[in-house]
C-alpha cells in the first residue's frame, strides 16, 4: 500500500509498481481509496501481486509506504502481522528503525533526498519506487523500460536520465537500509499475452473495437476515464467526442447520432444518470439503439464521488417514465467489460433499445491483469437496419412496423424511399402520433416483445465450484471478485461453496437462477448497498423464493474476502 | 448544399394539410419553411426537421422530410448529433418559446457558443399553448393567464438579445405574417456556416389575446429599412434589439466564424454515418500495447 495525501503522487506511483509487477509476471490488482479533493487529504492505493487471479482488496498488506505519519496512523490496522511500514517522516520523532506491535518500521526520508539529490522534490515517487524495487526483488532494467516508455516522448531524454538516477538511487539507499529478512521477492514469471487495465479503459476500448464512432458525455467522477481515454484514441477511427453541457444533452445528443447511424454511445455516473433518465425512456419509445455505460459511485446526491458503491442497479431497470424495453448488462471482470462492450453495441441495435452497462468504481478505476482481447471474436451485427439499396427497393416503408419478433426495419435519414418520423409521442407504424386505444395496445406489445427474444441472446450467467454447494452466493459486477476468493477460503475450511454470477440484470435469468437456488443449502446474496437491490430484483422475478441471507456493506470501500467469510461461518454455525 | 439550378416546388415537402387553430402563426411558418425549402432545392431525403413539445411539434406530421418529434427542451442535442453524424443533411431544428428559453435554455446558449449548422426556428407565441395557455418566458410582464391569474411576476426574455451575447453568428427575427419576408430568411439561415437562429413572432389565436396580428403590425419595424442597417454591425444589432418602443424583425446579426464541423474536422463529403462499419484490427491491436 502506498499512501499520503491528495497530490503526493500516491496515484502515478502505484500506477507504475502495478504496471512493474505486471511486467514481472505476476497477476496484479490494484485498489484505489481517493478523496474527492485535488489536494492535501489521505489517500491510499493498494496493489496487489499474486500468482493466481485475484481481483480486488486484500485483508491485509504486507507493505505500508506512507508519505506521511498521518498516513500511518490511518492505515496501520491495513498492516499485516510481520508487516513492514516505511515512512518518509521528516517531523517524525521516533527512531529510523523500530518494532512495534509484530510490524517493522523504518524511517526514510524521502523528501529530503529527493531535495538534497535531485533539486526537487517530486523525485521522491522515483526515489520510493527504487526503494520498492529493491524491497520486491525487482528488475530496475523493467522500471528503466516503463519510464522511457513514460517520458521519453513526452518529456526528453533529459528527464528520463534524471529519472531513472533517482530510482537506482533509492535501490541503493534501501539495501543500505532494509534488513534482508524484511525483503519480499517476487520471482520473474513469464508475462505473455496479458493486458493491465482498468474497467473503464477496458469498456473504452471495447467501444472502439465495436465500432462505436460517437461519445459524448459530460464529466463525472467515476466514468470520466471513458470519456478521456476514447478522446485520445478515437480521432484515430475518424469517430467523433463531445463534451456536453450536461447530460441530458450527451444522450439526446447521442440518440440524435445514432438515428442517423453512428454507433454511440455515452458514461456516466450518479446524478449524471439521473439526468439521463428522461431521455432514456426516449431511446425506448422511439426505438434508437445507445449504449449507456454507468460507473456506479457511492450516493444518494452528490454522495461520496470518490468511493465505490452499487445502489443505482433499480434505477436503470425500472426507472424512468413509462414502460419500455432495456437491457442491462453487469460487466464483473476486466475481460467482461470488454466482451460486454462488444455485445452491448449488438444488442442495441439489433433491439433497438437502449442498453446499459454497469459497473461500479472498484471495477472502472482500479487495474486488474486480465489476459488480453481476442479481437478475432469481435462480431458486428447490425440488426435490421437496411441499406440504402434494400431501401430503395422497399415498396412501403414502416419504421415500427408491427412483426412478430417486434423487431421492425431501420433506415438512415438521406435515404430515398425511407422518410418516416420518429416520434417521441405514441405512434402507428409509419411513426405518426396515434392515441387510439387499440393500437397502443399492439404498439406497446410490438415493442416489448423484443425483450422476449433478447431474452435468449443476452450474456449468460457464470457459475464458479461445485455442482451443489452448501453454500452458494449470488452476485454481480466488481463484488465477484471478494466472493470468489471467499469462496476458496471457506473451501479451505471444508465448506464447498459456489458462486452464481449475473452478467445480465434485465431481462433476468430467472431461469438460471431458480435452478441455482434449488442447487445450494444455502445461499447468501451479496452487494455494496444498504437495501439488497440484487435481493429485491430477485425476489420480484423469481418463482418460489427460498429464503436467502444478504451480506451487505455500503460503506466507503467495497468487501474484503473476510467480510464474505466470516458472516458466512457465523451464519451456518 | 445551395443548388439554384435544382429549385423545387414548395409541393414536394406538403404531406397533409395542418390542424393548428385557423390563424395560428404556425401555418406562416410552415407556408415558409416549404418556400424556403423549395428555393434552396433541398430534397426532402436531405432535410431532417427536428421539433419539440408544443403546437409547432405538429409540423412533422404535415411536412414531408424526415422527421424526429423530441423530448420538450432537447430539440438541439438531438439535431446536433444527427448533425455531426452526417454533416451533409440539412438539419432544421423547430423550438417553441417553451422549448427554447426556458426549458431548454442551457442547449440553447450552448449551441450558439459552438456554432454548429443548425437552421433553429424558435416559434415565439408568448404563451405555452398547447396545454392551454400557461405564461411562457417570452410572455409580457403582468399578463393574465391561468397559470399567472394575477398576472406574471416575470420580465420577459428575448432569445436574440441572449443569442448575441451568447456569440451567436446568425441571428434574425421574422414574423409569422409575413411570409415572404420570413422564408428569405430562412433560406439564408439555411445557407449560414454554423448556428443560425431565427426567432419567429407568432400569433396565438387561441390563448394569447395580446400580442396578435395587429399588435405585431404596430409594433415591429425591418431593419433593412433602417438607413444604413449592417447586419456585421453588432453594435447596431444590440442598439436595435434594445429600442424601447419596437420589435426589430429582420437579419440583425451576421458573422462568418468556423462551425462546430469544421472546428471538428468533419468530411462533409463522406459522412461516417453512411461509411461501411469497419474495425481496423491493426490499428487496435497497435492501440491494446499500452495496457501491457
Amino acid at each position: 500500500m502506498i499512501a499520503g495525501k491528495a497530490g503526493d503522487g500516491v496515484l502515478f506511483t502505484g500506477n507504475v509498481l502495478a504496471r512493474l509487477l505486471k511486467r514481472h509476471g505476476w497477476e496484479v490488482a490494484t485498489y484505489r481509496d481517493f478523496p474527492s479533493n485535488i489536494r492535501g487529504e489521505p489517500t491510499a492505493y493498494t496493489i496487489r501481486a499474486s500468482v493466481f487471479s485475484r481481483g480486488g482488496l486484500s485483508d491485509e498488506v504486507n507493505i505500508l509506504l506512507a508519505f506521511d505519519c498521518e498516513a500511518i496512523l490511518t492505515n496501520l490496522h491495513w498492516v499485516a502481522f510481520n508487516g513492514l511500514v516505511l515512512c518518509d517522516g521528516e517531523s517524525f520523532m521516533a527512531p529510523p528503525h523500530m518494532e512495534a506491535g509484530g510490524k517493522s518500521f523504518h524511517r526514510f526520508p524521502l523528501r529530503a533526498m529527493a531535495r538534497e539529490k535531485f533539486g526537487q522534490e517530486i523525485f521522491k515517487n522515483m526515489i520510493a519506487l527504487g526503494v520498492l524495487s529493491y524491497l520486491l526483488d525487482l528488475d530496475c532494467e523493467v522500471l528503466k523500460g516503463i519510464i522511457g516508455e513514460m517520458f521519453l516522448e513526452r518529456k526528453g531524454e533529459e528527464v528520463v536520465k534524471k529519472n531513472t538516477l533517482a530510482v537506482l538511487f533509492g535501490y541503493e539507499r534501501a539495501r543500505e537500509i532494509i534488513v534482508f529478512s524484511e525483503r519480499y521477492p517476487l520471482a520473474k514469471r513469464e508475462d505473455k499475452d496479458r493486458l493491465l487495465l482498468s474497467g473503464d479503459e477496458a469498456i473504452a476500448f471495447g467501444a472502439l473495437a465495436s465500432g462505436c464512432r460517437f461519445f459524448a458525455a459530460y464529466p463525472i467522477c467515476p466514468a470520466s476515464e471513458i470519456h478521456q481515454w476514447l478522446a485520445y484514441f478515437m480521432p484515430r477511427f475518424g469517430g467523433i467526442v463531445i463534451q456536453t453541457e450536461d447530460e441530458i444533452a450527451a444522450l439526446n445528443m447521442v440518440l440524435g447520432a445514432s438515428y442517423a447511424g453512428l454507433r454511440a454511445m455515452t458514461a456516466t455516473s450518479g446524478p449524471g444518470a439521473s439526468l439521463m433518465m428522461e431521455a432514456f425512456s426516449l431511446a425506448g419509445m422511439a426505438e434508437i439503439p445507445a449504449v449507456i455505460a454507468h460507473v456506479q459511485r457511492l450516493g444518494p446526491a452528490t454522495g461520496i464521488p470518490t468511493k465505490t458503491q452499487q445502489g443505482d442497479i433499480l434505477q436503470w431497470i425500472f426507472g424512468s417514465h413509462g414502460e419500455f424495453p432495456r437491457i442491462v448488462l453487469a460487466p464483473g471482470t476486466i475481460g467482461d467489460c470488454f466482451e460486454l462492450t462488444v455485445q452491448a453495441f449488438n444488442l442495441a441495435e439489433k433491439y433497438q433499445c437502449p442498453v446499459v452497462l454497469l459497473t461500479e468504481l472498484d471495477m472502472g478505476q482500479n487495474y486488474r491483469t486480465t489476459h488480453e482481447f481476442d479481437l478475432g471474436d469481435v462480431r458486428i451485427d447490425r440488426g435490421r437496419l437496411l441499406s440504402k439499396e434494400e431501401m430503395a427497393r422497399l415498396k412501403d416503408f414502416k419504421r415500427y412496423e408491427l412483426t412478430v419478433d417486434g423487431i421492425s426495419p431501420r433506415g438512415l435519414p438521406s435515404y430515398k424511399n425511407g422518410l418516416h418520423l420518429v416520434e417521441s409521442l405514441e405512434h402507428d407504424e409509419r411513426g405518426y402520433r396515434q392515441e387510439d386505444d387499440a393500437a397502443r395496445i399492439r404498439m406497446m406489445e410490438k415493442r416489448m416483445r423484443k425483450l422476449a427474444r433478447a431474452r435468449k441472446d443476452v450474456p449468460s450467467v457464470r457459475e464458479f465450484g461445485p455442482a451443489r454447494p452448501a453454500c452458494g452466493f449470488i452476485t454481480l459486477g466488481s463484488t465477484l471478485a471478494p466472493v470468489l476468493e471467499a469462496v476458496e477460503r471457506l473451501g479451505e475450511q471444508g465448506i464447498s461453496s459456489g458462486c452464481l454470477q449475473l452478467r445480465t440484470l434485465w431481462p433476468f435469468p430467472a431461469p438460471e437462477v431458480e435452478e441455482f437456488l434449488l442447487r445450494c443449502s444455502e445461499v447468501f446474496i451479496v452487494e455494496n448497498n444498504y437495501s439488497g437491490e440484487l435481493a429485491t430484483l430477485l425476489a420480484s422475478q423469481v418463482r418460489s423464493l427460498r429464503e436467502v441471507r444478504q451480506i451487505l456493506r455500503y460503506g466507503t470501500r467495497t468487501f474484503t474476502p473476510r467480510e464474505i467469510v466470516e458472516p458466512v461461518l457465523s451464519a451456518l454455525g | 448544399m445551395r443548388n439554384v439550378g435544382n429549385m423545387r416546388t414548395k409541393g414536394i415537402y406538403h404531406l397533409t394539410q395542418p390542424t393548428w387553430c385557423g390563424g395560428c402563426g404556425l401555418f406562416g411558418v410552415f407556408e415558409a419553411l416549404k418556400r424556403a425549402a423549395a428555393k434552396v432545392g433541398l430534397a426532402p431525403e436531405e432535410m431532417v426537421v427536428v421539433t419539440g413539445i408544443g403546437c409547432h411539434g405538429r409540423m412533422n406530421n404535415y411536412l414531408r422530410a424526415y422527421g424526429f418529434h423530441a423530448l420538450h427542451g432537447r430539440v438541439i442535442p438531438v439535431a446536433a448529433g444527427i448533425k455531426l453524424a452526417n454533416p451533409r443533411l440539412k438539419v432544421i431544428a423547430v423550438s417553441g418559446d417553451g422549448d427554447a428559453y426556458s426549458i431548454g435554455l442551457g442547449h440553447f446558449l450552448h449551441a450558439l457558443r459552438k456554432n454548429i449548422s443548425l437552421l433553429y426556428l424558435v416559434v415565439n407565441n408568448r404563451i405555452y399553448a398547447l396545454t392551454q395557455g400557461q405564461a411562457s418566458p417570452t410572455t409580457d410582464l403582468g399578463m393574465v393567464t391561468i397559470s399567472t391569474p394575477f398576472g406574471t411576476k416575470d420580465y420577459p426574455m428575448d432569445g436574440l438579445r441572449l443569442g448575441l451575447a451568447a456569440g451567436g453568428t446568425f441571428l434574425g427575427r421574422g414574423f409569422a405574417g409575413e411570409v415572404d419576408h420570413l422564408a428569405k430568411l430562412m433560406v439564408r439561415g439555411m445557407d449560414h456556416n454554423g448556428f443560425a437562429l431565427i426567432d419567429i413572432l407568432s400569433p396565438c389565436v387561441t390563448h394569447n389575446k395580446q400580442n396578435t396580428y395587429r399588435w405585431y403590425k404596430e409594433n415591429i419595424f425591418f431593419v433593412e429599412r433602417e438607413p444604413g442597417y449592417d447586419p456585421k454591425d453588432k453594435n447596431r444589432a444590440w442598439e436595435a434589439l434594445h429600442r424601447p418602443d419596437r420589435i426589430a424583425v429582420g437579419l440583425l446579426y451576421e458573422e462568418k466564424k468556423p462551425s462546430w464541423e469544421d472546428l471538428l474536422g468533419l468530411d462533409k463529403s463522406r459522412p461516417l454515418a453512411l461509411e461501411p462499419l469497419s474495425v481496423r484490427r491493426e490499428e487496435l491491436e497497435k492501440i491494446m500495447e499500452n495496457f501491457r
